[in-house]
This record gives structure tokens, C-alpha cells and sequence, in this order.
């Protein structure tokens, strides 16, 4: 059994308009998406801004409210609230947000901030606690004078940091990452990433890593999913999505990773043309005619792509014709 | 997860007390500190603390040694008995009473009321404004309904009304009546923070470490606005030593019997008194302007500790 198991869920937000402010339409920021998590791996979910990527993560840790579908933790739907406090859920599942600075709050210490996962779930004496967040700080690589200053007072890789001991202190079972890295800069990602890659090693953590850098979810993801309007486009592992993608957004993301091969320049150039004339010319193929993805079709045991039945087996056939 | 930790970190329970202390003295000042350095760095708000602080320590004892009872009875021996004449330092007014004692006490009772009616109405806008923009919704929209009502209200009118109603009124039912109509400023200005504030991701933090919302909204919440209630709650002090002031010059403030800094201005109503018997309302009249910036000059300094990039005094 999976460690948490998605069902279609759907995130809509209203939009009120006219005299009596009444809904008229609203956002489908989350419209019926599907997928698990197992422990101890790390499942990338990929899109671009406004895709609902971390609409998606917030309603998997509780801070979002659903508007219909299912998060299956442990055999309960956590989406409603007496389920998650009866299960202690954010004791197992924890967040790293995207902005370091504003996910800690300025008017406490680092103390106080690491320590208040487990004020709440697990009552430790105050040598003990105390303990616990040395030993964190310890394994985030971090001295023990940070113990009684702010946050501002740090940069923002150790911050980061900070923010993955407060999001490990009660050794959870899953944590999301909502672009942990991507305020950061490249070298700092490198060792915060390392960071939380040796802390999945030896805690067994899971993580649903939510990125819209490309080149960091092939260094952290076994699985991935492309998310692309509020909808899954695509679903493989890193060998499925990276060599063999099926579905136009997918090409069309992997063709915007920067290369820093110079003398090719121009070659990537058309490539990267080549893969947006494709993309604008066969658009409808690949979306209904409300410009919504389409239901996901199992291509292999591991790949799912949302297209029509037959286009994905066309579009199959043409990729073994070619390998 | 114990056992887990212990395995991959070197330190241990035997290092507790050597890394608290390390930790401790590379701590960062607490913000009484930095208050504190704040005023050393600023002579005048310095001499404004000095000034506000012993004042008010000196009308509340002074006040304990004077018999008011007595010291309100007209003796026509000392009608308007200049300053200096007749054994009155300060003079005395009209009824032949004591400017000196009265202002003493006057300060004690119109400051007790400013003190008061700032505790009250200022915990309750607080906790207001907090409430409505935390949770958002329907409840922000129904409190902010009794807020609007509340504001639609004629403020002094009310008052004025409900002190003729109410028979045998004194300084604490007063306050009391003051604190039903001055909490909506605070409420409004505490509630627009708030709203920005819950939006903010270290809000999301503390829900998903299971934090409860009570205290996220006293323990997370209000201590980032802190420095905005500090100065408006400040600001409001000087404002509300006015209010009293103000209601008691018209006449329906505290009752005549009760000599307050209002009463004593109101004697500046005679035109007698303003041109010949200036001694009878010029002290409570420049006592008060003497408070009141006084008062906000205590407020700037607060308020620049607050914000690190305004700061004149020695932060580490």
C-alpha cells in the first residue's frame, strides 16, 4: 500500500460577481488529479507557475480546503479535519516552504522555532527539547549559537536549513517541499539539496518535491509528474519523462532547460524552435476543445500520458520506430 | 526517533550545558534592551520618560495625603487669592478653593481615567481586530458589522446621554462608559495588519506543526504587530487623557464635586478668569500639553526600536 494515495482531487476557487455577489464561475486550480506516494521515495511534481503545484502540496499537508477527491492516509480521508487530528497527520506529514524568510517567524528565536512541532505533538521536559533541537541544528550543520537568535540574522541557505530541521523534528513520514530551493542561490541549492537527500537517507522520509526547475527534480525525483492547468500531463519515472516524453508540454519543458554547451548553441537553438512549432501547430491534438488536458492513458507499467488512446499509441509506435 | 537522532548526531545529553551556555552568550539583546539603549541614545525622550514617569508616581501619592471633601469647600475668605497669597502656592479659584490640590488630584483622576479607558478599550480592539482578521469569512464579516454599527454611533452624544441617565456616576463607571465607544480605532487599524499578516507562510508553518489557532493569533500573530499596538497604544493614551478632558469642560464629564484637569480648564469659560485670574486654569492647560508630548515623544522612541533601520542607539 501506498503512503498516501491521491484521488482525484479537485481545488476550485469561486469568483463572486454581480449586485448579489453571487458565484458566477470559479478557478479550477486543482481539477482532478491523481497519484501516490510510497515511502521513503522522492515524487517530483513539475509545472509552470500557476500550474497548481502548490495548491496541490498545500491540500496534501492541510492548509488547503478541498473541494471534492480524496487524500487517503493510513486508510482515512484526510482532507476533512477530524481525520487529520485524530491521526496526529501533520506529526507524520510537514512542509518546507518556498520562502525561507517569511516561513519563520521574525519575532522568535530558532529555539522556539525548531521546538514547536514538538511543544505540540510529543510534550518532551525542557533539557530533552532542548537537546532535540541541538542534535537538529547539528545534523542541518549548523552551530549551537544559532540556538537563541532570529532569523534574520542568518542567510538564506541556513535558513532553508532551518526551515528543513523544523519540517524533520518530529521524524515525519512525508514531507513537502514546495520549491525549497528555488529563492536560493545555485550553490546553496546544491547543499541544501544534499542536505535533505542525506537527511531521506537516514531518517527513510518521503518526499513530494514541488519544482519548476527541471534540472533539480532529475537530481532528487524517482517518479515525476507534469502538472499543466490544474491537471496531470504526464506521469513516469525520471527515465520515462527525461528519454521518452510523450506528451507535447513535457517536450516542450525539457527543450527550456538551459544547455552550457556553447559550441552547440545554435543546434539547441532550432531544436528548441523546432519543438515550439510543433507544439503550436499540433496544440489541439494534444487538448479537448476546452484546452484541458485529457483523462491519463497507461502507455507502459510506469508511464501514463493524458491523451486520447489512439494518439498514444500512435505517438508510441513513432518513438520505437525512431529509437 | 530518538535513538535515530543520537545515531547521527555527535552531540549528546553530557554537552547540554556547555552548548546552552555558548548559545547564550552569543544571544541576541531582548527587545526590552533595545528599547531601553533606544532611550539612552535620545536626551529628550529620555527626559520625557522622566518626566511622564514621575508625574504620574507623584499625583498618585501626593493625591493619597489630600482630603478632597474638604478641599472642595468654598470659602468666599479666598475668592481667587492670587498665587503666593493667603498660603496658596498656585492661588485658588473662585470658590476659594486650591489650584494647587486641585490640580494634584484633578491629574490623579484624569489620568486614572486615561490609564483605564486605555487598558480597556485598547485590550478589547486589540483582541477584536485580531479575531476578525485572522479567521477571515464570515466571522470578520459580522464583526465588522457590529464595528460599522458601532462607528455610525455619535460618540459624545451617546456619552453625554448616558451620563445624565445614569445617577451617581463616578471615575470608574466613566471609564467604563468611555471604553464602550473607543475601541473601533485600534479594532480597524489592528485588524488590517492582521489580514496581511495570515497570509504570511510562518502562519502556515505554525498550523502544520499542529499549532492550535488561539495561539497562533496571541503568540505568532500579535508579537509581529507589537510594535504597531505599542505606538497606537501610546498615541491613544495622550488622546484619551482629552477625551476626559474634553467631555468634563463641557460639563459632562466627572461630577463637579470631582476636580479633574477638564473642571479646571473650564474656568477659563469666565471671561474674568481668563483676563485677571489667569492662575486658575493656565497650569491644567500647560500640564496637559506638557503630557501629551511628552507622550508621543515616548511613542517615536518605541516605535524607532521597533524597526532596526531607524534605530539611533547601540543595538549590539
Amino acid at each position: 500500500m501506498s503512503l498516501i494515495e491521491i484521488k482525484d482531487l479537485k481545488v476550485h476557487y469561486p469568483i463572486r460577481s454581480g449586485f448579489w455577489n453571487r458565484v458566477t464561475d470559479s478557478v479550477k486550480a486543482v481539477d482532478g488529479i491523481s497519484f501516490n506516494i510510497e515511502a521513503g521515495e522522492t515524487y517530483g511534481l513539475v509545472g509552470e507557475s500557476g500550474s497548481g503545484k502548490s495548491t496541490t502540496g498545500k491540500s496534501v499537508v492541510g492548509l488547503e480546503k478541498v473541494t471534492s477527491g480524496s487524500i487517503m492516509y493510513k486508510g482515512k480521508d484526510i482532507t476533512k479535519k477530524s481525520n487529520r487530528n485524530h491521526l496526529d497527520y501533520n506529526h507524520d506529514v510537514q512542509m518546507i516552504f518556498q520562502d525561507s524568510l517569511s516561513s519563520l517567524n521574525p519575532r522568535k528565536r530558532i529555539e522556539d522555532i525548531i521546538a514547536e512541532p514538538l511543544r505540540n505533538f510529543e510534550h518532551l521536559s525542557k533539557d530533552d527539547e532542548k537537546l532535540r533541537v541541538l542534535q537538529l541544528l547539528d545534523i542541518v550543520g549548523l552551530d549551537a549559537d544559532a540556538l537563541y537568535k532570529y532569523p534574520h540574522q542568518f542567510s538564506g541557505g541556513q535558513r532553508q536549513r532551518i526551515g528543513v530541521a523544523r519540517a524533520v523534528a518530529t521524524n515525519p513520514k512525508l514531507i513537502i517541499a514546495d520549491e525549497p530551493v528555488s529563492a536560493l542561490d545555485l550553490s546553496v541549492q546544491a547543499q541544501v539539496l544534499n542536505f535533505m537527500k542525506k537527511i531521506q537517507r537516514e531518517f527513510g522520509i518521503s518526499y513530494l518535491f514541488i519544482s519548476h526547475d527541471l534540472g533539480v527534480v532529475r537530481h532528487m525525483c524517482n517518479n515525476i509528474a507534469i502538472m499543466n492547468r490544474g491537471r496531470l500531463v504526464e506521469i513516469g519515472t525520471r527515465d520515462d519523462i527525461y528519454n521518452h516524453p510523450l506528451h507535447i508540454y513535457t517536450k516542450r519543458l525539457l527543450a527550456a532547460i538551459p544547455e552550457t554547451n556553447v559550441s552547440q548553441r545554435k543546434a539547441h537553438r532550432e531544436a528548441r524552435l523546432a519543438v515550439e512549432q510543433v507544439y503550436r501547430e499540433q496544440q489541439d491534438k494534444y487538448y479537448d476543445e476546452h484546452g484541458d488536458a485529457y483523462p491519463l492513458v497507461q502507455v507502459s507499467p510506469t508511464h501514463a500520458v493524458a491523451l486520447p488512446e489512439a494518439l498514444a499509441q500512435q505517438i508510441v509506435q513513432e518513438g520505437e520506430v525512431k529509437a | 526517533m530518538e535513538e535515530n537522532l543520537n545515531k547521527h548526531s555527535n552531540i549528546s545529553a553530557a554537552d547540554l550545558d556547555r552548548l546552552t551556555k555558548e548559545a547564550s552568550e552569543e544571544a541576541t539583546p531582548s527587545s526590552a534592551k533595545i528599547i531601553w539603549n533606544e532611550f539612552k541614545a535620545d536626551k529628550p525622550a529620555m527626559g520625557a520618560l522622566i518626566i511622564v514617569i514621575g508625574f504620574i508616581l507623584f499625583v498618585m501619592i501626593a493625591a493619597l495625603f489630600i482630603n478632597t471633601p474638604k478641599m472642595m469647600e468654598t470659602n468666599i475668605m479666598n475668592y481667587n487669592a492670587a498665587p503666593g497669597s493667603n498660603g496658596f502656592l498656585f492661588g485658588a479659584d473662585t470658590g476659594g478653593r486650591s489650584v494647587g490640590q486641585q490640580l494634584i488630584v484633578g491629574a490623579r483622576n484624569s489620568i486614572g481615567i486615561a490609564i483605564g479607558l486605555t487598558l480597556i478599550s485598547s485590550t478589547f480592539g486589540i483582541c477584536w481586530g485580531l479575531i476578525s482578521g485572522y479567521f477571515n469569512g464570515y466571522i470578520d464579516w459580522g464583526m465588522q458589522r457590529v464595528y460599522d454599527f458601532m462607528m455610525m454611533l455619535p460618540m459624545t452624544m451617546m456619552i453625554i446621554v448616558l451620563v445624565t441617565i445614569i445617577k451617581n456616576y463616578n471615575a470608574v463607571t466613566l471609564t467604563f462608559i468611555f471604553s464602550i465607544f473607543y475601541w473601533e480605532g485600534t479594532s480597524r487599524l489592528i485588524r488590517s495588519r492582521t489580514l496581511s499578516e495570515s497570509e504570511k507562510d510562518y502562519v502556515a508553518a505554525a498550523k502544520t506543526s499542529g499549532t492550535s489557532n488561539f495561539k497562533i493569533i496571541f503568540k505568532e500573530i500579535m508579537p509581529n504587530i507589537s510594535s504597531l499596538i505599542i505606538v497606537d497604544t501610546t498615541l491613544s493614551f495622550a488622546e484619551n487623557i482629552g477625551v476626559e478632558t474634553g467631555l468634563s469642560y463641557l460639563g459632562f464629564g466627572l461630577p463637579i464635586q470631582t476636580p479633574s484637569l477638564g473642571t479646571l480648564i473650564a474656568n477659563a469659560n469666565d471671561p474674568n478668569n481668563i483676563t485677571q485670574y489667569w492662575w486658575t486654569w493656565l497650569p491644567a492647560a500647560i500640564l496637559i500639553i506638557i503630557l501629551c508630548l511628552s507622550i508621543s515623544y515616548i511613542g517615536q522612541v518605541v516605535r524607532r526600536s521597533a524597526d532596526a533601520s531607524q534605530r539611533h542607539g547601540i543595538t549590539d
